[in-house]
């Protein structure tokens, strides 16, 4: 026995029959608000009568404010075909399905309109017409398709019914006995409760991209964290050592009476190896090693540099590290290159010129006559934005060699780095 | 017929970089292989390159090549996919000249320093010690070049105890960059550095470039004999 229930009118919410129908069977099929299919298969137990048991469908849809169409049929699809096209409740017997089918619209069955435009011009126009129709006949002329579509208009199942699962809800509450103040007892308690959480996100081939915290506190207030790592995961040891390393940044100001988790699953992400490129940094472990660095990071300290599009030196701004896929070709670097130990800011330098040469140079500890000299060289840019204009020199000092520049702006000179 | 064959396997596997870096198979200890510097010179000294699960330092003095031979092989490492995790307490590190030297930006961790807090050594050290306990980087630079000696003294004496236990385990590779001798592991190397000539485009005058630093460069506290370390201008 199969139950139909539609709704030709607005609904409260979009789950709404579907609600109804979870009211009273875990088997139900809803491909959107309306119609929804139930499967009654065993509630004979229950009610004496299917009479009986549609009539408490429909009591329990007053109840809820709804005023669905409701039939009962030994087929789905005469359950579903009957409650779009009949008012109230319609309990049909085991045989009656044709005859009830017969008298309804053949706009039930959604056709595409080119094949509904055919049958019309058929003449017919109920689903009791495309059911005397002989089978072969329907074959030869609409093609393998239409003899499904007279059993259809005859009440006849061609699929079971695939119940629609429930809406995935990973959350998981605890309710403490004692309050736990510090993060040393709180670990054993979220691991308690990460490890069913994770282990239900792993059952159904998922993931947390994010995880939400909820402390309840003593004082009667909630501090709230919630975490986006760059990887999903559902690893509890990986979440729990993220969450803990959050909290040490942003603790609760008072005992913890209870906890709640909830997490935004994601499917399993599919990860193809490759033979022959280097292996790739494990997303959780990467995640952990970054909330561990989140003082550095945090405060723009950490991370990895983008080198900025323009002409000014030490143009650059920090990055998150997240290295992706390794998309290089695997060519070796050059000869080794003269690396450059950079002042910030660049250090202001006394230069003593000799016939426009730089002869000595005095900056702190870089102080010392000019051995040899390599300039100047001068840049200039972004006059019409922050303008910047510079003459470099490469100097040799008997303490090393460094990089100066008159800044022509300012009319000063400051050391740049140290060529190393 | 067989050597038309055997040319085109080679073909093939050098399109696939099958014999370009020796990829580590599944298995394989890859502690075993040291790091090549990709100098030739210092690959000869060292007998191959770094030692992996080793702390090694490069020291000298200023201009005496300590972050060019660090970014020459940090530039490999990154040039193969690997990953380099850069500790610079004093935030001395070019990213303009470490791309210019080949170094894959994307794949460096860079972690600046603050500059004048007391504790920014100390935190410099912690933040190395995560970076090595985290297993994802093959090479982690710890640059101390330009530290008061007394301030790195003053670090507790089982620093660089603690970091050598962290990864002689691991496949990571630690150097220190210094001014001078600060500690290095058992079996890690250590290179030092001294000041050598500079070389320039041409004689004094209008238009002339840098062309060059060479410097002198030992394996070993002690080593008598040198080699010449040339790094050429960007």
């Amino acid at each position: 026995m199969y139950g139909g229930i539609h709704s030709p009118g607005p609904l409260p919410t979009p789950d709404a029959l579907v609600d109804l129908a979870r009211a009273f069977t875990p088997r139900v099929e809803a491909s959107g608000p309306t119609p929804v299919l139930l499967d009654l298969q065993g509630l004979g137990r229950v009610w004496p009568s299917p009479r009986a048991l549609g009539e408490a469908l429909l009591e329990a849809a007053r109840v809820r404010r709804l005023e669905p169409r409701i039939a009962l049929a030994g087929s789905r699809v005469a359950a579903l075909l009957v409650s779009q096209g009949r008012e109230g409740l319609t309990v049909l017997a085991p045989g009656e399905e044709a005859a009830a089918l017969a008298p309804l619209p053949l706009s039930l069955l959604e056709l595409d309109p080119e094949r509904e435009a055919t049958l019309r011009g058929w003449g017919l126009r109920t689903l009791g017409d495309l059911a005397a129709l002989p089978a072969t006949g329907l074959a030869e002329r609409l093609g393998p398709d239409a003899p499904r579509l007279r059993r259809l208009a005859r009440g006849e199942d061609d699929a079971p019914l695939v119940a629609t699962p429930r809406p995935e809800s990973f959350a998981c509450t605890l309710e403490l006995d004692w309050p736990v103040d510090g993060l040393e007892p709180l670990s054993f308690i979220l691991a308690r409760v990460l490890e069913p959480l994770c282990a239900s996100l792993v059952r159904r081939g998922r993931r947390a991209a994010s995880l939400a915290l909820e402390l309840g506190l003593v004082d009667g207030s909630a501090h709230r964290r919630a975490l986006h790592p760059a990887a999903p995961s559902a690893d509890p040891r990986t979440w729990r050592t993220l969450l803990l390393l959050d909290l040490e940044t942003h603790p609760p100001r008072d005992a913890i009476q209870a906890l709640t988790l909830r997490a935004e699953p994601t499917p399993a992400r599919t990860v193809q190896f490759s033979l022959l490129d280097p292996a790739q940094p494990s997303p959780e472990r990467l995640a952990e090693t970054m909330a561990r660095l989140h003082e550095w990071t945090s405060s723009g300290r950490g991370g990895a540099p983008v080198l900025l599009d323009t002409h000014r030196p030490g143009a650059f701004v920090m990055g998150s590290f997240a290295p992706g896929p390794f998309t290089g070709d695997g060519a070796l670097p050059g000869p080794p290159r003269i690396g450059l130990r950079v002042f910030r800011p660049p250090r202001p330098a006394q230069v003593s010129l000799r016939e426009g040469l730089p002869v000595f140079v005095s900056a702190g500890s870089v102080r010392g006559p000019v051995l040899d000299r390599a300039g100047p060289w001068r840049a200039s840019g972004d006059w019409w934005d922050v303008a910047w204009s510079r003459e470099e020199w490469d100097v040799a000092l008997a303490v090393g060699v460094y990089r100066i520049f008159r800044d022509r702006l300012r009319e000063a000179w400051f050391v740049e780095g140290e060529l190393d | 017929m067989a050597s038309a064959l055997k040319h085109t396997l080679e073909e093939l596997l050098r399109v696939r970089r099958l014999q370009a870096e020796d990829p580590p198979l599944r298995g394989q200890d890859r502690r075993l292989s040291p790091l090549p510097t990709g100098v030739s010179v210092v690959d000869d000294l060292l007998g191959g390159g770094l030692p992996r699960g080793q702390v090694s330092e490069v020291h000298g003095p200023p201009s005496a090549g300590r972050t060019s031979l660090v970014l020459a092989l940090a530039s490999r490492i990154t040039r193969a996919g690997a990953l380099v995790g850069w500790v610079d307490p004093r935030d001395r590190f070019d990213p303009g000249t470490a791309a210019g030297a080949g170094l894959d930006p994307a794949r460096l961790l860079w972690l600046r320093g603050r500059a004048g807090p007391p504790r920014a050594l100390a935190e410099a050290v912690a933040a190395t010690g995560t970076l090595l306990g985290s297993g994802l980087f093959d090479f982690v630079v710890l640059d101390l070049a330009g530290i008061p000696a007394v301030e790195i003294q003053r670090l507790p004496g089982a620093t660089w105890i603690r970091l050598q236990r962290m990864i002689e385990s691991t496949p990571t590779a630690l150097v220190l960059v210094g001014d001078a001798h600060v500690a290095h592991g058992p079996g890690g190397a250590c290179l030092a550095l001294t000041r050598g000539s500079a070389r320039w485009s041409g004689p004094p005058g209008p238009g002339r470039l840098l062309r060059g630093l060479c410097s002198e460069l030992r394996a070993g506290l002690h080593a008598r004999h040198p080699v010449t370390f040339e790094r050429m201008a960007l």
